[in-house]
């Protein structure tokens, strides 16, 4: 420590950790005066994925914005961040997970955006002892990395078991299911299977496609010819819109059933027409009673002049579950992994009031709405059941 | 039986969107020589001008494509001018990385001007559907089949009865003998990459309008499918990379119907293979478009390699071994981890594609295998990874060299597009090959680094095994190189025809050169392996070989010094650029082109 290089680089860093939590965290308040307490976030801002990392900013900022407008959080000390962009690779992961775990002022981190990258830098968080907050994260296996990795993304065997009662509750009895062949919605569509069997319904057909994938055409005349009543999405907004479209170019007239995943207003946007009809359940949406997302939705209406998404709202859920563990149990690394264990009901969009299951690492009864698309809108579900043949 | 007919009819809707991709990049490859890279963004670029055009100015359909013709133009003769008139006469492979440098920036922009999320691009044609047996065929099917076919139809008439068609012919076929007789060279690559990114452009606009869907991230699968179809089609041959992308959208679909949807570019790329292999021509290409064709020697530069003398090689690896000991950062140290084990990468592909002279576009695949086989080894053999990655080696070194035995009687592009489809298979080979590899979900609780059981995980500790293993390998590689086998391997790239007059075995040298390379590969693969503990089938992706690609050409091809400088850059670069957060990937792509323009030859130059 005493060698002059190591010492100057030392400073260059400073400046330019100093010059990052100012262009990254401008939501900074004026009431919290305190030294502030810094988290770390692991995100792709540049990339394939760098829609969603900038989706996360929108919902962090405004989270920051309301905790440090209230005067922070331990008695005064602002709360703030700084955003690494991983572009959801693992190779950047893993080195700024080292960079994280030896800078003493991160207190937690949050991220990344995939299991591919997440899970390559879980053994250095694990083993450096620095909660790594995966909010994003519903691979089955990614809180077994160890008890400093936590996950409050909601897991699929709450919501795959879900979109299958709801098609149940539509009345549907076979059913095509078209998955993204990823971690995520290779997971899902086993969990979907499963709980359709269970459900007393048959899926005739099972398709994964390529993230990249733009043409669904010739997927559509196996699923045509599979002669489902529903067919299931297990799909993103973007994806999901696609085939949507396409389901409804070709012909087909099979009604749709969408997994939580495809509701964000873009849904409508890429869909147009095609998105009317579409079933789908979802544990954020801001017509929803709930007190908690009114004012979630009516905050971030007011600051962003736009619909959140669901996106926007896991990420205003993590901080402020994490301002209420550094609240409660301070900023020690380790008490804040003892703190998630013993939170209890912190108020949540996403889950109403959200607690963790300690074995698990994460968080269970997400609640959810079942939601259909009318006039480019989504709206409730009427329990009218649609007629089938 | 009307299944049948809706399969083809699908192959044939979205052969018709390739075919729009696969005209632009056949121009260029036909007068340049040049697989353009930067094409994807120009389809991007084209796609986004026609959102602004649409959705601020309002503007009818006719002129919306008018002026995404004439901007796109535009910009092609900008990535002209920039990335390959400087370039000329200088390495062959120097262009290439100036298109690979172009499209960075050109998405990056697109990024940051338009933002990452998708948009809808609605067209306003009428939504008239004529049904062919079960499915239907709409207006926009019907647009994008005319502009196709359109195109390639002016692109003939424009090449067979025009004078600048002549001249492009003429500079397609001998560029010096051009020049001799008075054609201004410059102003005919000028005119075609204008022609090329004008329908580049226009496809964007159409394709996005057809899906109402464009994004900035569709520029690179939107290239890969172009280059797939102009080799089937005959590269360099418009009308042929028409009938190429009916092909593939046909093989496509008809895979679909026959294993699903998750085989689709499986598909894809053995039928790429299956022509390499049976039919390099292409289906349209005459016999000659293969002796067209540089030899191999030709794609590198002639330079002198810069020398760095022995005491300051042994004083930098003195350093590289002290550094851990002086300052310990583990940010610091993880960098560097992560460049040696880009190193290791990149003396396997600078042996393969510098010394021999076989450019290999899908190195991620040996990383991959690698990666895959040590991990399996570890978790269901309960090997230590002290064994099961040099294992790993081994396996990638012997898997790797058999998927590309067959493709060695091919040259300079053509192996290159070859080991572009070996890479795409392996991968996709991962994500189906489910019960082995997990697929998609991936292999998970991998163990950590360990020999004679003490665990290596402290950023210090692997720092040190990455170090010790890249150190290794770069000996061996040095001491190959000075050997009879080193010279031989490097006759192999010079001169095929001189090389096999001498007695070499063509095939059985680009075997050790492979075997070799993939060795060090596979190591690296299974070391990340261990590393990360958790691998799926995105973890070496198909970006991973050209970065692996860029870091050879920065270094200077063949050289094992400039390896290992080539990954310390452009490892270290996007990291340095961290302060520039959404910036930062846009300034690397500017450095990159900045280096090339510069020092074609790489840092160190070629050996």
């Amino acid at each position: 420590m005493t060698i002059a290089p190591s010492l100057s680089r030392r400073g260059i860093f400073a400046a330019l950790a100093a010059l990052l939590s100012l262009t990254s965290a401008p939501a900074f308040a004026q009431a919290a005066k305190g030294e502030p307490i810094t988290l770390g976030v692991s995100g792709p801002l540049t990339g394939p994925n760098a829609q969603y990392g900038a989706q996360w900013k929108k919902g962090f900022e405004l989270a920051l914005e309301e905790i440090n407008g209230r005067g922070g959080v331990q008695g005064g000390r602002p709360l703030q961040y700084v955003f690494e962009d991983s572009q959801a690779d693992p190779r950047q992961t893993v080195a700024i997970a080292q960079k994280f775990v030896s800078d003493p002022k991160i207190v937690v981190e949050l991220g990344d955006f995939s299991s591919t990258a997440s899970m390559a830098a879980s053994s250095i968080y694990q083993r450096a002892g620095l909660v790594q907050f995966g909010f994003t994260n519903s691979h089955p296996k990614f809180t077994l990395g160890g008890d400093f990795i936590w996950s409050n993304s909601v897991s699929q065997a709450d919501e795959q078991p879900r979109l299958a009662k709801y098609a149940a509750d539509l009345g549907f009895k076979h059913l095509a299911v078209l998955y993204l062949n990823t971690d995520w919605g290779r997971a899902s569509q086993n969990i979907f299977s499963e709980a359709a069997k269970t459900a007393g319904l048959e899926v005739v057909a099972s398709e994964g496609y390529q993230p990249d994938e733009k043409d669904f055409r010739s997927t559509l005349v196996r699923v045509r010819d599979a002669k489902p009543d529903a067919i299931i999405l297990i799909s993103y907004y973007a994806d999901g819109a696609l085939i949507s479209r396409q389901i409804r170019s070709v012909g087909l007239t099979t009604p749709i059933v969408a997994s939580g995943s495809v509701y964000s207003p873009k849904f409508i946007e890429l869909a147009g027409d095609a998105s009317n009809g579409v079933y789908t359940e979802s544990n954020f949406f801001p017509g929803d009673s709930r007190p908690e997302v009114q004012a979630f939705v009516n905050k971030f209406k007011a600051k962003y002049n736009e619909e959140p998404d669901d996106f926007n709202a896991v990420a205003y859920d993590t901080i402020v579950l994490i301002a209420s563990v550094i609240d409660k149990y301070g900023v020690d690394r380790t008490a804040i992994r003892d703190g998630l264990a013993s939170i209890k009901d912190v108020p949540s969009v996403i889950y109403g009031k959200a607690s963790f299951d300690t074995q698990t690492r994460r968080v269970a009864g997400a609640r959810a709405v079942y939601l259909v698309v009318r006039d480019g809108k989504f709206g409730l579900w009427d329990g009218v059941k649609p007629a089938t043949n | 039986m009307s299944s049948f007919v809706d399969y083809t009819v699908n192959g044939l809707v979205i052969g018709n969107i390739y075919a729009l991709l696969a005209v632009g990049l056949a121009l260029i490859f036909g007068v340049a020589n040049l697989i353009n890279f930067a094409q994807g963004s120009v389809y991007t670029i084209g796609a986004y001008i026609g959102w602004a055009a649409i959705t601020f100015l309002h503007m009818p359909l006719p002129l919306t494509m008018a002026i995404v013709f004439v901007g796109s133009g535009l910009i092609g003769v900008l990535i002209e001018r920039i990335g390959l008139r400087p370039l000329q006469g200088k390495a062959r492979i120097a262009p290439l990385i100036a298109t690979i440098g172009l499209s960075f920036v050109l998405d990056q922009l697109v990024q940051l001007i338009f933002s990452a999320s998708p948009r809808a691009l609605p067209s306003d044609l009428p939504d008239i559907r004529i049904d062919i047996a079960g499915g239907s065929i709409g207006a926009m099917d019907v647009l994008i089949a005319g502009a196709g076919l359109s195109s390639a139809a002016v692109l003939y008439v424009f090449l067979r009865f025009t004078k600048l068609g002549y001249a492009v012919r003429a500079t397609a076929q001998d560029r010096e003998a051009a020049r001799q007789m008075g054609v201004n060279v410059d102003a005919v690559n000028s005119a075609v990459f204008a022609i090329a990114s004008a329908l580049g452009g226009l496809s964007g606009l159409l394709v996005g309008m057809y899906y109402n869907h464009i994004d900035p991230a569709m520029s690179f699968q939107a290239t890969l499918k172009g280059v797939v179809a102009q080799v089937i089609g005959g590269v360099g041959n418009v009308p042929g990379a028409i009938v190429g992308s009916l092909l593939l959208g046909l093989v496509e679909s008809y895979g679909i119907a026959l294993l699903g949807t998750s085989y689709r570019n499986l598909f894809a790329f053995v039928l790429l293979i299956g022509f390499l292999l049976f039919l390099p021509n292409g289906l349209f290409g005459g016999r000659s478009v293969v002796h067209s064709e540089p030899l191999t020697g030709s794609f590198i530069a002639p330079s002198r390699e810069f020398p760095v003398p022995r005491w300051a090689v042994i004083a930098l690896t003195l350093t590289a071994f002290a550094l851990p000991l002086i300052y310990n950062a583990p940010y610091l140290l993880q960098t560097l981890t992560n460049a040696w084990l880009a190193a290791m990468l990149a003396l396997s592909l600078t042996l393969v594609s510098g010394t021999t002279g076989q450019m290999s576009f899908g190195h991620a695949g040996l990383l991959a295998i690698g990666g895959y086989a040590s991990a399996l080894l570890a978790l269901n053999i309960g090997w230590s990874p002290a064994l099961s990655i040099p294992a790993a080696g081994l396996i990638a070194a012997a898997i790797g060299t058999a998927l590309v035995f067959p493709a060695f009687r091919l040259r300079g592009h053509y192996i290159a597009i070859a080991t572009l489809a070996i890479g795409e298979i392996v991968s996709l080979t991962i994500l189906n090959w489910e019960s082995l590899t997990q697929g998609a979900m991936g292999i998970s609780g991998i163990p950590p680094l360990s020999a004679f059981g003490h665990e290596a995980y402290s950023a210090r500790s692997v720092y040190y095994v990455c170090l010790v293993v890249l150190a290794a390998l770069a000996l061996l590689q040095t001491r190959l190189l000075s050997s009879h086998l080193g010279r031989t391997l490097r006759a192999v790239r010079e001169d095929e025809v001189a090389a096999r007059s001498f007695g070499i075995q063509l095939s059985h040298y680009k075997s050790i050169a492979f075997a070799f390379g993939g060795f060090g590969a596979g190591v690296s693969g299974g070391i990340a392996a261990h590393l990360y503990s958790y691998l799926n089938n995105q973890t070496f992706d198909s970006q991973l070989s050209l970065l692996a690609l860029t870091m050879v050409i920065l270094g200077g091809m063949g050289n094992v010094l400039g390896a290992i400088l080539g990954a310390l850059v452009l490892v270290g670069l996007p990291e340095m650029f961290r302060f520039a957060a959404e910036y930062r990937i846009l300034i690397y792509g500017i450095v990159l082109l900045l280096l090339i323009r510069f020092r074609p030859q790489g840092l160190l130059g070629a050996v």
